[in-house]
């Protein structure tokens, strides 16, 4: 209990300091707002991203700019622009969250294992982390990605994204909290924990966990930025829902339907400001957190107690 | 019958067919279009038109070619006997006449004198009458020839200028038939011993008899350089060089259209053209061409090996019925293709003999969403909860794929798969590489709903045989499956038919069958996109060949 209680406090300290910090506020800013659209987005367009917009002749009013169809246009399929990209935020935050998450779970889940016992399962658990690491991640979804559509499975392209993307992202997760269990175990209430007859199980979940927790929290932002861009990625490669697009999607379209040929800008510059305004939100506000909670990176390494012995002088 | 002596092929063959189109048109789009020089004065620098165009051929051997481009090239830089002009008709090339025999069964061309092969030496009618023989003797090498010459028995050399083709039975488009047999210089074809070897060779120093030379071919850059066969036996172009460019990227290829680096591209994307038209000094071209696309439903017989995999519900009329009047194909002409096309109704383009083989009277469905959903309603699917339709347990649910190399399918699947959903068909879209829809579709039969096309040739013969059961073997070229004995016959009767009315009449009819049994939604008929810079190139021939045929290239000129 007492170790949760002192998490909890952690928290209350952090979101202390994290209110001074410029950079971290914004970056939740972004990702909240980004969030709020998502949630609202039947409500902010009458539209629905499928409908075909139609001139007064009854025909698809394609490309249409911003002037013709306010308030973003229409794209090369004659859909409005802006409910592609607030139905849009869904999907690719939906993903973004899930694998995210999907990831960091795997990757806390591995990296506790493997540092808390060491010997041959940290041994085998850090090797398959290497070769996934010494793998390119694209070229490995995007054949994963299309070799799982092709088994047919009764599930959705997008699952599949989730999937794919989650289960193969946590390598970075798990080295980062090895690294700190390793440390952790290692310190006395542990040590005391665990002559006193504590199990494995309890020691994890009430002295390793709330520990490597903070660490585990600022990593999983950080990940959301690489998942959203991940699937805007893939979904750019044609390999997104054509009937549910994300903001990769819609990039896909505006690139094969060839929005700048046509000088489209509203096609293709809001999706791509949505991505950088999402990931630009997880990376500053991923920094702050690691800032905050990894002391080492809060000064630089020159500062302070580096001292260089001159020749001569007394030490 | 001509197409399944391709038996040997193997799914690459079907494959690149399908994806660029088929491989006997030679007119599709890549585009050429000259580049004045800089000074209009009558300076010594060489005329050059450059072309802009998205691929490259990865051959110029006419035994095993299959991609649009190596087609293009091949008009260029060799001579067929007959080929067809900018109305349609068949004119000679090398040959200067031809006739029949009263029983129909041998062919006599009259060929035209000093003709000069690209070498300097002449062309003579033995090394005519070699490539035929060699096409006919030797199927499984010279595949792609091999089903324009089925039928054929031999050909014969009866004096300088003059061969015979004798035929096993009466051949009714043999003019169609010849200009796809592409002469070569035989001492580069002789020594091959096996077909593999054969079809290996590529020929990227081509010699031919045609009006363009082969200057210089890099793969690596992906530049081909033609100039003007100035022994050319009929007249030579008034430009010098023809430079084809290879762009990855449209959007690329455009801006240098734009800015006037080239001069013409035979394909613009149909969601750029409206864009392009609105350039200045470009002069943009839409018209009517034979290329369709449809939405194949899996036909295959229920006794095939494998056994068909798809929804069984495909299988009843009622559903079908119930699919073509969900599809709104003005709708998708106007979205999809930015009113470049017109919408399909059989599978014979309407461009096919200036419409003579089109069968005009077919009506096609009206678009009606209620009464798609009538039609289900009545055929016994009961909409639930989820708001699919079912029958028994049998679920309205089934896969929409498309070939993914085409830009404009994934906008079709979406704008179809919406309209089914309102009827109560969940349709999943997927993009598939062209490789593996392929398989899926012959042999595996292992597929619902695709969305794909063809490129027809001039004659009706090749979509006909598509939809043939004999094609549904692997390396056939059927991929709905579909299968009616009586259809079979009347392919097998049109062929014969040399009476042009008489043919006429069995081609609508079998029109009429396919369009009724519904193997294939045809969705629309493509338009042939074209833009050329008009401040530096005039005289381009508009037809269905293309503003890149070399008939139009002969008859291009620099602006003074």
């Amino acid at each position: 209990m007492e170790a949760w209680q002192q998490l909890r406090r952690n928290f209350r300290e952090l979101w202390q300091s994290f209110r001074g910090n410029r950079m971290g506020v914004i970056g939740l800013g972004l990702v909240i707002s980004a969030l709020i659209v998502a949630i609202l987005a039947p409500w902010l367009t009458p539209y629905s991203p499928q409908q075909v917009m139609r001139d007064e002749n009854g025909r698809g009013l394609t490309f249409a700019p911003p002037a013709v169809h306010p308030p973003l246009g229409t794209d090369d399929g004659g859909h409005d622009v802006w409910a592609q990209l607030v139905f849009g935020a869904r999907i690719s935050l939906t993903v973004g969250f899930l694998a995210g998450f999907i990831a960091m779970f795997v990757g806390s889940f591995l990296g506790i294992l493997a540092g808390y016992f060491g010997g041959w399962l940290d041994n085998l658990l850090m090797r398959i982390t290497d070769v996934l690491l010494v793998i390119p991640d694209l070229p490995l979804m995007l054949v994963l990605v299309a070799t799982i559509r092709q088994m047919q499975l009764k599930i959705s392209p997008i699952t599949v994204l989730i999937l794919v993307i989650g289960l193969l992202y946590w390598t970075s997760t798990a080295r980062l909290v090895r690294s700190q269990v390793l440390s952790i175990k290692e310190r006395q209430f542990v040590a005391r924990a665990r002559a006193i007859g504590a199990g494995h199980a309890h020691i994890i979940r009430k002295h390793i966990l709330p520990q490597v927790m903070p660490l585990i929290v600022a990593n999983t932002v950080l990940i959301l930025s690489t998942a959203i861009l991940i699937e805007s990625g893939l979904a750019f490669l044609g390999l997104g829902d054509p009937t549910k697009p994300s903001w990769g999607t819609m990039l896909n379209f505006a690139f094969d339907r060839n929005a700048i040929s046509n000088g489209a800008w509203w096609f293709y510059l809001p999706p791509g400001l949505a991505i950088v305004w999402v990931s630009l939100g997880c990376v500053l506000l991923g920094n702050v957190l690691e800032e905050m909670l990894n002391p080492r990176l809060s000064g630089h390494h020159l500062e302070g107690e580096a001292h260089i012995i001159k020749p001569g002088e007394q030490q | 019958m001509y197409r399944t002596l391709l038996f040997g092929l193997l799914v690459l063959v079907l494959l690149t067919a399908c994806t660029t189109s088929q491989p006997s048109t030679t007119e599709t789009a890549p585009s050429t279009s000259p580049q004045a020089p800089a000074q209009p004065s009558t300076s010594q620098e060489p005329v050059t038109l450059r072309v802009g165009w998205p691929g490259f051929p990865d051959t110029l051997n006419p035994a095993y070619a299959f991609l649009t481009e190596s087609y293009t090239m091949f008009d260029y830089i060799y001579s067929t006997l007959a080929t067809e002009s900018q109305s349609g008709e068949y004119v000679g090339l090398l040959a200067e006449s031809w006739d029949v025999s009263d029983d129909g069964l041998v062919w006599t061309f009259k060929l035209r004198p000093n003709v000069r092969w690209h070498n300097g030496e002449p062309l003579t009618a033995e090394q005519v009458v070699w490539n035929l023989n060699a096409f006919i003797q030797n199927p499984d090498g010279w595949v792609t020839n091999s089903g324009y010459v089925a039928g054929f028995v031999e050909a014969r050399v009866v004096d300088e200028t003059t061969i015979e083709i004798e035929t096993e039975y009466p051949i009714s488009n043999m003019a169609y038939r010849v200009s796809f047999l592409y002469i070569v210089y035989p001492p580069d074809f002789e020594g091959f011993a096996t077909p593999a070897e054969l079809q290996n060779f590529t020929n990227f120093n081509a010699i031919g008899s045609g009006p363009f030379k082969l200057a210089s071919l890099d793969k690596d850059q992906r530049i081909i350089i033609l100039e003007t066969n100035g022994d050319y036996f009929d007249g030579h172009a008034k430009i010098d060089r023809v430079i084809y460019q290879t762009f990855d990227n449209s959007d690329a290829m455009i801006q240098a259209l734009k800015v006037g680096d080239i001069d013409l591209i035979g394909e613009v994307p149909d969601s750029a053209f409206a864009a392009v038209s609105a350039f200045e000094n470009v002069k943009a071209i839409s018209l009517p061409g034979r290329s369709i696309t449809e939405l194949i439903i899996n036909s295959a017989p229920a006794d095939h090996d494998p056994k068909p995999n798809r929804n069984p519900a495909l299988e009843d009329p009622q559903v079908r019925l119930a699919i073509a009047t969900a599809i709104d194909k003005q709708d998708l002409v106007d979205v999809v293709l930015q009113g470049n096309g017109t919408p399909g109704v059989t599978i014979i383009p309407p461009t096919l003999g200036g419409g003579f083989w089109f069968n005009s009277d077919i009506q096609d469905v009206k678009f009606d969403l209620d009464e798609a959903n009538r039609i289900l309603e009545e055929a016994g699917y009961v909409k639930g909860s989820d708001g699919v339709r079912a029958k028994g347990n049998v679920r309205l649910e089934m896969r929409l794929q498309y070939a993914s190399d085409q830009p404009n399918y994934p906008r079709t699947a979406g704008m179809i798969a919406n309209w089914l959903a309102q009827i109560g068909i969940k349709a999943t879209p997927e993009s598939v590489d062209p490789d593996s829809l392929v398989v899926a579709t012959n042999p595996n039969a292992d597929y619902d709903l695709v969305i794909w096309g063809w490129g027809a040739d001039p004659d009706p013969d090749f979509m006909l045989s598509v939809m043939t059961s004999s094609q549904y073997v692997e390396g056939g070229w059927s991929d709905s499956g579909y299968s009616n004995p009586e259809y079979d016959r009347l392919y097998l009767e049109q062929q014969k038919a040399i009476e042009p009315e008489e043919r006429q009449k069995i081609v609508w009819k079998m029109q009429e069958m396919v369009f009724n049994d519904r193997p294939y939604i045809v969705l629309w008929y493509g338009n042939i996109l074209q833009a050329y810079r008009s401040d530096h190139f005039t005289g381009f021939i508009e037809s269905l060949l293309g503003i890149d045929s070399f008939q139009s290239l002969m008859n291009v000129e620099p602006v003074r």
